[in-house]
């Protein structure tokens, strides 16, 4: 046992350091260690049968869906007006606009569920608003990073989806309405961040809009907010399932964007439909492999060895749910989201339930902790993504991110100790 | 190379009109059940099942694009002439995978689920059919890779880049 785990570490980081992409470090590594135990054909063959099987759940389609809504959103004009909105609304505050991409973030992460459609969609439009109005383009940059992650826990969500499968079943509708407090707290800290360091460096101040165009951008903005109320509503009222949601975005999408706001033409389709099935197949793959090394683990009995060994550690619960945290966010700098709710989740989960934490607030502290690594070096899909649109090097945007990871790392610890963040809207609802 | 410039657009093509079925199938799913009050049965079962192949068969067009995550920094810090090594390494490592596990492992897979007669539930599809399209892309994605590597040693050893 110890020895599969040593051959699927160290296989594993040495892939990766190399440049072989995660889904296939990870496939790997798996074969490695699995040959250890059982002859080669029976290997591969169970490798095969999980990675289709892993693949293979309703609640998964949600993914695509949400990944083409929030496509469509991105060039169909839906970004561009929530952004405006919130320009009107708060743009004129100290640090404003820094303000508006926090919000801008939180609303599209709200109705896109993907981080790195949200880095594409607000980050795109605001880094260079931002560079016009004199602010330091590293640290607009670290700003557009953090606040793509509020989306991870503001629903829809695709890494929820992701947790209540690797779970073993926790309500998705339970799980996008104990997202809401913590999402929102994220971006509330950020923003205090950026306030503080607006007044500091003297940031320029932008002019305050008449009443009249507040008014009319908050009306413009209007349809795409509805898009919130009829996903949202319609999951949390039994309407329809989260899948089911996301086809209805995606077709809400389309009509705004095609038909109303007649930014996107019909001939521009095709190509969107095939970027959607480009980035689903990237975080299917990514699934798939997954599943196959987190069958293997537990076909060792890794997760019960470890859970039993992390219990063993000390008798004080809040010691071993800061062990953890600490542990998910090395975890979380190296490793993809996807795969570390999928591996991580049978190991810890055990554990948190044991310390007396609900399924439901380890999977928004989980999430919430890998959030921070999604924004981190090595390995943060969305730091890359910001960098390529800031055209700026990663090294650059460490230090203005560092307030910004202390400001994420408190909300994480409220949310770890005080389980009523994640429990009250759900357990309100009636969840 | 004309022969996979057919492959690329049959493969897009393809993700293209897998993309759109799916959506059709959910919204189908839920006009049937709210509209129609006569909720399909088949819809689920085809929804997962066009998901599996959209997942593996775009990890091959994903492969093409250069597009799935990975960690480049190391490599992108070495000179050409050793970068070329490691990429070569990374493309071995790729094809690897997918000989053993997509083609060899997925073949085995189809096979034995084929022998055994398993039937989906709803539309009663041999699932070795399903199951087809990994050795499908594990073959693609192979293919993309020696292509890769052509390219790698193909240009000249300067590296102007």
């Amino acid at each position: 046992m110890e020895m599969t785990g040593i051959i699927l570490v160290v296989t594993f980081f040495v892939l990766l350091l190399l440049n072989v992409p995660i889904s296939i470090s990870i496939g790997i590594a798996t074969l490695l260690a699995m040959v250890m135990s059982m002859d080669f054909t029976p290997a591969v063959t169970t490798i095969a049968q999980r990675m289709a099987g892993g693949l293979n759940s309703f609640a998964l389609l949600a993914i695509p869906f949400f990944v083409l809504s929030g496509l469509i959103m991105g060039r169909g004009g839906i970004a561009k007006r929530l952004i405006e909105c919130a320009m009107a609304l708060i743009g004129a505050l100290p640090g404003g606009l820094a303000l508006v991409n926090v919000v801008s973030c939180m609303l599209f992460g709200a109705i896109s569920g993907s981080a790195v459609a949200t880095t594409s969609a607000i980050g795109s439009f605001m880094l260079p608003e931002m560079k016009k109005a004199g602010y330091d383009t590293n640290f607009s940059a670290a700003v557009t990073a953090a606040a793509s992650t509020t989306g991870m826990l503001i629903p829809p969500s695709n890494i929820l989806i992701v947790y209540a499968i690797a779970s073993g079943g926790v309500s998705i509708a339970a799980l996008f309405m104990a997202g809401y407090v913590p999402g929102i707290m994220v971006g509330l800290a950020l923003m205090l961040v950026c306030f503080v360091y607006a007044k500091m460096k003297g940031f320029p101040l932008s002019a305050r809009l008449p009443l009249s165009v507040v008014v009319s951008k908050t009306v413009a903005a209007l349809p795409s907010l509805f898009l919130i109320f009829l996903v949202i509503g319609g999951i949390v009222g039994g309407i329809f399932t989260a899948t089911e949601a996301g086809a209805i975005a995606v077709v809400y999408a389309l009509l705004l964007a095609v038909a109303v706001y007649k930014e996107v033409s019909a001939s521009a389709l095709p190509e969107i439909f095939l970027k959607a099935a480009e980035t689903t197949a990237i975080v299917m793959l990514l699934i798939a492999a997954s599943t196959a090394m987190s069958w293997l683990l537990s076909f060792d009995g890794i997760p019960q060895a470890l859970s039993s060994a992390l219990l063993s550690l000390s008798d004080n619960p809040l010691l071993i749910l800061l062990l953890i945290n600490l542990l998910l966010i090395v975890v979380g700098a190296f490793l993809d989201m996807t795969p570390a709710v999928l591996i991580f989740t049978p190991i810890f989960l055990p554990v948190a339930l044991e310390l007396g934490m609900s399924e439901l607030q380890f999977g928004i502290m989980l999430v919430l902790n890998l959030s921070i690594g999604l924004c981190s070096p090595p390995v943060g899909a969305v730091l890359f993504i910001t960098c390529a649109i800031a055209k700026t090097k990663l090294e650059n945007i460490i230090r203005p991110l560092i307030p910004l990871y202390i400001a994420m790392f408190v909300v994480l610890m409220l949310v770890t100790y005080v389980p009523w963040i994640s429990e009250a809207l759900p357990s309100a609802l009636g969840f | 190379m004309n022969f996979i410039r057919i492959i690329d657009k049959s493969l897009a093509g393809a993700l293209i009109f897998a993309m759109f079925s799916i959506l059709i199938t959910v919204i189908w799913q839920v006009i049937s059940r709210y509209v129609l009050k006569d909720p399909a049965s088949v819809t689920e079962e085809l929804s997962r099942f066009i998901l599996i192949w959209i997942g593996i068969l775009g990890a091959a067009y994903a492969y093409r694009q250069n597009a799935h995550l990975g960690f480049n920094l190391i490599v992108e810090r070495q000179r050409y002439q050793v970068r070329r090594l490691l990429l070569t390494f990374v493309e071995l490592m790729v094809i690897f995978f997918c000989l053993a596990v997509m083609l060899f492992g997925g073949s085995e897979l189809v096979l034995l689920t084929l022998e055994l007669e398993q039937i989906s539930a709803a539309l009663g599809i041999k699932m070795g059919v399903i199951y087809s399209v990994l050795p499908l892309s594990g073959c693609l994605i192979v293919l993309y890779a020696i292509t890769n590597i052509i390219t790698l040693w193909r240009t000249n050893d300067t590296g102007a880049d």
